[in-house]
């Protein structure tokens, strides 16, 4: 499936919607950087953008204990910030946490800045015991959202969206 | 000021229906005593640098209620960003109280920057919150809390404290765990707002 450029924001944020998410916290990024602005002035959805990512577990955390289904969005770079934050709180108490992250450094990256990125997610999410599933087509944005929440609420513990392929921007040396 | 009087007048200004996020070391067997009602409104978490974050998200999903964070020096020096995320957001229901005994006391009384040159009141103001205070006396706390918490705006109050912990009989010791805190903070706001939060199997 090819997408016209920015074409995977709206399937984002409606998946957002039907999962019923009304509270996005996020540190915007470029692989995602059309579906920001959709989210910020959605009238369904608070948006709330932060310094670092590792301000967005107790958001998320705070919103899940309000009553409210909140995600966090990012670059997969932000795993590293917020290991800490995701070890000592949402894991000691057992707190649900969808974390939606771009994936910088999948197979074709271009920027040799981006290639790290990809080198410490997966074995990060492997060493914090995080499921995560990794998606690249737009059609099952909606599924695997839905997914998502519902695994963490279950498990009470976090849950990983990686996008990639026709789901962020396309890559400048992409071929498919 | 010692932190137990401090936090025995914020209980007073306070009630069950008011909902708490905490800071632990010496905070947690206090406000394990004098929390309103003795109810389970408060999460007491350790994730030192994510106190005001749960607040404000506690904040955001509840803006109808009065949301206080009790936060620590050596908890937001942390995570100095947050006060920048409070400060544009602003959420009008929102009073943090930072007890601020300008030291890492639970682990032999080694200083925090506020000992120094460090103002986390005016770092706040900076970052964009509003009234942003430094308080003393215990007086002084009790007449800024209270203003704090009815004012319809976000507060920023530092409580500059006395060292020292209160002994607590053994029995009167918070005896929960990180998971039971949760689940009972969790039925208490279910309880509070009529609302399900964790069903435990979820409906679509």
């Amino acid at each position: 499936m090819s997408l016209a450029p920015g074409g995977y924001a709206v399937p984002f944020v409606a998946a957002l919607k039907s999962a019923r998410i009304s509270i996005v916290t996020a540190l915007p990024d470029s692989l995602l950087k059309e579906a920001y602005g959709l989210l910020a002035t959605d009238p369904d959805i608070r948006y709330l953008p932060v310094t670092n990512e590792g301000e967005m577990p107790g958001i998320v955390a705070g919103a899940y204990l309000g009553g409210k289904r909140a995600v966090m969005v990012m670059e997969n770079s932000g795993l590293r910030q917020l290991c800490e934050p995701l070890a000592r709180f949402s894991q000691v108490h057992h707190v649900p946490l969808v974390m939606i992250m771009t994936f910088r450094g999948d197979f074709g990256e271009p920027y040799y800045w981006g290639h790290t990125h990809a080198q410490s997610m997966e074995p990060l999410l492997q060493a914090l015991r995080i499921p995560y599933r990794v998606v690249t087509d737009t059609a099952e944005l909606e599924a695997m959202v839905m997914k998502s929440w519902v695994h963490a609420e279950t498990s009470q513990w976090p849950v990983a969206l990686v996008l990639s392929g026709d789901c962020v921007e396309e890559r400048p040396y992409a071929t498919t | 000021m010692q932190r137990h009087e401090a936090l025995e007048v914020l209980s007073g200004l306070t009630n069950e229906d008011d909902l708490f996020v905490s800071s632990i070391g010496g905070l947690k067997d206090d406000w394990w005593n004098l929390r309103p009602g003795q109810s389970d409104n408060t999460f007491s978490h350790g994730a030192l640098g994510s106190h005001s974050s749960t607040g404000l998200g506690l904040a955001i999903a509840l803006p109808h209620r009065r949301i206080v964070v009790l936060e620590t020096d050596g908890s937001i020096l942390m995570n100095t960003g947050v006060m920048c995320t409070l400060g544009n957001e602003r959420p009008p229901n929102l009073t943090v109280i930072v007890i601020d005994n300008e030291m890492y006391e639970s682990v032999g009384r080694l200083p925090t920057h506020t000992s120094g040159n460090t103002d986390l009141a005016r770092m706040a103001e900076g970052a964009g919150c509003i009234n942003c205070t430094t308080v003393t006396t215990l007086d002084r706390f009790e007449v800024e809390v209270a203003r704090l918490l009815d004012d319809g705006e976000l507060g920023f109050l530092v409580a500059k404290i006395e060292p020292g912990v209160k002994q607590w009989p053994v029995q009167d010791r918070k005896p929960t765990d990180g998971v039971e805190d949760k689940y009972r903070f969790i039925r208490y706001v279910e309880q509070l707002e009529g609302i399900v939060i964790h069903p435990g199997t979820p409906s679509k």
